[in-house]
Parts: C-alpha cells; structure tokens; sequence
C-alpha cells in the first residue's frame, strides 16, 4: 500500500512536470496564431468580463492603498513639482516661439504633415488586471477587437508612452509595457534629435535604456526622451508610435563602448495604472497605410535590415 | 469514491481549493499586483499553492500548483508551462515537507512563505534566462527577488491563517492532532514502517 502511495505520487510529479516542459516548449516554439496561443486568446476573451467585473468591484479596496501611498509620496512630490513647473514655464514660452517658426519653415517646404496623434483614432481601456512577475511587465485592459484595437497598437497615458497591444481578444487585450523584456521603441533625445532604441533593463521597473546613440553625441541629465515616430522593419512586429510622445528623462550617461547608452526614467507611473489610452486605426487612416507598407517591406525580405529604424512616419504622413 | 479516498481528497475539499485558488488569483491580478509594496509586488499565488500543498499533502500539492500556474499563465498571457512547472515543484516540495517533517514551529508558515516566494521568483529568472533573454538585465533583479521574498514572507503568516481557515473544514485530518496521535499510538509514525 505504501510502495504503491509513492509511485502514485511520483507518476503524478514525472507527469505534471513533463506536461509543463511540453507546454512550454510547444508555446515558446510556436507562432502567435498557433493553437497554444489560440487557447490563451480564447481564454481572454472569456475572462476579460469577468476580470473588469471584478475590477470594479474591488476598485474601492485597490483605491484604498493608492490613497495611503499617495498620501505618503504627496508633500515630496508637491515640492518637485513646483520647481519642475516654474522651469517648464520657461521652456514653454521659449520653445513656443521657436516652435511658431519651425511651423512656418515646414509649411513653406509643405512638410507639415507628420504623423500625430490626430491621425490615430483613440480607445480609452480600464485596466483590469495586472502581472504580479518581474520578468513580464504586462496589463490587462478591458477593450478589444471589438473596439477597434489591433496587434502592436501603441498604447500611451496622459504621461507618456505606456507600451504596445501584445495580444487581442474580442472585448480585452494585453498590453506589454515599455518594461517589458519583449519590448523595444525607437525614440529621439528631444533636445538634439538623436535617435536610439530604447529597451527595458530587466529587473529594474524603473529604469529603461537607449542604445546605439553616436558616441559624438551630446547628452545630458534631465534631458526628455520622446517616440521618434518609426518602426522597425521585421514584417511582425511593426508598431507604429506617433512621434513626440514623451517617454521618460535621462537618469545617467554611459560611456564605455562604441556607441552611447542612456538610462532613462519612464515618464508614466507604470505601478499605478487605471485608465490608458490605445492608439488604434481605422481602414484607409495614415497610421493603418503606413503600417500595412512596413509590413510589406518586412515581408519583402528585409529580414537582412531587420531591427534598422525607418523613417516611415513622416513619409506616410505626407502621402 | 477509493481514489478519493486514497489522497484524502474529497469533493467538498477539491471544491474548496478550487475557489480558494481562482479567487486568490483573479484578487492578485486585479488588487494585490496594482499596488506596489516597497517597489516590489506581493504574489500571493506561490504562497496558495505552497500553503495547499503544506495542508493537502505532496500529490495535491503538485497538481494544485500546476493547475494554478497554468491559470496564472493563461490569465496574465504568459508563457504557458513556466508557472505550472515552479508552482508544481513547490506544491510537492511543500506536501513533502508535512509528510516528511510535519513541522509545528509557529514560525514554519513565515519559512515556507519566505522558500516558497524565493524558489518562484529564482525559478521563473531561470527558466526565463533558459528561454533566452533579448534585453539587457539589471543587477537591480536580485534586489527585486530579495525584496519580493521578504514582502511575500511577511504576507505569508496572515495569508497562512487565511487558506488555513478556508480548507480546515474539509481536511481529512488535523495535521497537528494526527502527529500528536501518530506520536501516542504509534501507529502514523514515519518509524514504525521501518
């Protein structure tokens, strides 16, 4: 009876674990139409109302300990803010006259139709679940294919840039955000205009990472980082974030090999996320031409050029 | 109804588990992981399989743990099968410990916390770091893991007492009355099968 209790067990423990290797190994190895990922898409879809149900519900309780964190951080924050608000005054109404006349050069060139934010058709999601692991910074947001949200949408808050669509199921979504390991956006230091790829660096939540800047390149502390409003040509991944949306602030500089490295503090407060924005389009919209001609160029072979950033945005925007 | 009867799983006590473990996971996504504790975020779902498996025994342990983390898995869009083999090791290990030691120390639930948390964070790291990792990682990810395991430890004596309460009625047996049993009559002593 006893022998037979052990190799009970231990059938049970060879099994459980040999099922788990074959998940992982069929998932990790599949496409993300396969069947494993099918079965998750099918699962959201199911769980995504009553995930927002049970958000609602226990809103109340989550809001409790904001309010007790918030309190906590307010009277530091305050004071930050002053000062910022006082500096920022002073860029502003110098930045709005250069700004008037860089309009009036870009429309005697007819160049003034960059793509912005206009150009995309905005959904506003609730989030109603979030990943408690360090390796996947992912949330879960309440609206779907039904509102109109498609793979790779940007995803932004009123701070600044908070990730891209990952997965999309009728009435829900996952959105990964600039945290997370899988995650890479071609951004521009908003001061001298230089682009770099910026990456997540794994472990640490608030630091992020711009690579690949040239080493002659001048940057300094506190300076903005901004999307420089380009995709990356790989013919699946292509997610195409409107330029100017702040992303974060430069934390340090690192020197020390070929090409410069930032490290950036991200702009959104990614613990402390309720309401974001998805950047989604419509048919014939710019965003919706712009990325259906990157995805045809990936798909033409451009896997050798795969990872370059490609100033598409202005060029769709002009068309 | 033998089988049942054999792992001391019964339907009312598979049906406790059951909601304790759907409840506890869709309270972790929406709630728990919204709100950071020191920097880092409690994951209660390591610590209802290690409690369960702590309770239940090594077999239940296993299968709760794998039935766990591949709801994890699948609600968050994660890579499925990585939870469910941590969460699987964790289950047998915690039933093992019970059937093994049957430890009684006030402070076995904040151990078993404090083990169960790190081998789910330092497993996940792993199998991550296996699968291959395109981003460059920060020194910062052990930090994380340290203060993870110790916002998980201190949650676990609380959390403890809670899964505790919700399984007790439907447990087979006492785990501190069987010992004390086992220990009078010699019968359930691990020394009278040798």
């Amino acid at each position: 009876m006893y022998d037979k209790t052990v190799r009970r067990r231990r059938v049970v423990l060879t099994l459980l674990v040999v099922l788990s290797l074959i998940l992982l190994t069929a998932y990790f190895g599949e496409s993300s139409g396969g069947g494993l990922h099918s079965v998750q898409r099918g699962f959201l879809t199911v769980i995504s109302p009553v995930q927002d149900g049970a958000n609602k519900v226990l809103k109340p309780v989550r809001d409790l300990f904001g309010w007790v964190g918030d309190t906590l951080h307010a009277k530091s924050q305050r004071d930050e803010l002053i000062k910022q608000n006082e500096r920022l005054t002073k860029e502003l109404i110098e930045n709005q006259a250069n700004n008037r006349a860089y309009r009036e050069l870009l429309k005697l060139d007819n160049l003034d139709h960059e793509l912005s934010i206009s150009d995309y058709r905005q959904v506003n999601a609730t989030v109603v679940g979030e990943s408690p692991n360090i390796w996947y910074s992912t949330i879960n947001i309440d609206k779907g294919e039904s509102s109109g949200i498609h793979l790779n949408d940007p995803v932004i808050n009123g701070e600044g840039v908070v990730g891209k669509v990952t997965q999309v199921a009728p009435d829900g979504a996952q959105v990964s955000l600039i945290t997370d390991s899988n995650i890479a956006i071609t951004v521009r230091i908003n001061k001298t205009g230089v682009i770099g790829m910026l990456q997540p660096k794994v472990g640490d939540p608030n630091d992020l990472l711009v690579e690949y800047l040239p080493p002659k390149t001048s940057v300094n502390v506190g300076e903005y980082v901004e999307t420089a409003g380009t995709v990356s040509i790989d013919g699946q991944d292509t997610s195409l974030y409107p330029p100017g949306i702040p992303v974060g602030q430069v934390t340090s500089v690192n020197l020390g090999s070929p090409y410069k490295s930032v490290n950036v503090h991200p702009r959104a407060d990614l613990h402390n996320l309720d309401v974001v924005q998805v950047l989604t389009h419509t048919g014939n919209s710019t965003p919706a031409q712009v990325s259906s001609l990157t995805a045809s160029l990936g798909t033409g072979g451009s896997r050798a050029s795969g990872g370059a950033a490609q100033s598409l945005a202005s060029a769709g925007g002009g068309g | 109804m033998q089988r049942g009867l054999a792992t001391g799983l019964s339907g009312g006590l598979l049906a406790r588990i059951a909601a304790l473990s759907v409840v506890v996971v869709f309270i972790q996504t929406g709630v728990v992981s919204e709100v950071p504790v020191f920097g880092v975020r409690v994951d209660l779902s390591p610590l209802v399989v290690a409690f369960i498996g702590f309770l239940c025994g090594a077999e239940i342990g296993a299968i709760v743990g794998f039935a766990v983390g591949l709801l994890v898995d699948l609600t968050l869009v994660q890579t499925l099968g990585v939870t469910s083999l941590v969460f699987t090791v964790i289950g047998y290990w915690t039933g093992r410990l019970r059937e093994l030691r049957d430890p009684q120390a006030a402070l076995t639930p904040l151990l078993i916390g404090a083990a169960a948390a790190a081998t789910s964070m330092i497993g996940y790291s792993l199998i991550e770091f296996l699968l291959g990792v395109d981003a460059p990682v920060s020194l910062e990810l052990l930090r994380q893991i340290v203060l993870g395991a110790l916002v998980d430890t201190i949650v676990a004596v609380p959390f403890w007492a809670l899964v505790r309460r919700a399984l007790q009625p439907s447990l087979p047996d006492d785990p501190r009355r069987r010992r004390r049993r086992a220990y009078t009559t010699g019968g359930l002593s691990p020394l009278s099968r040798s």
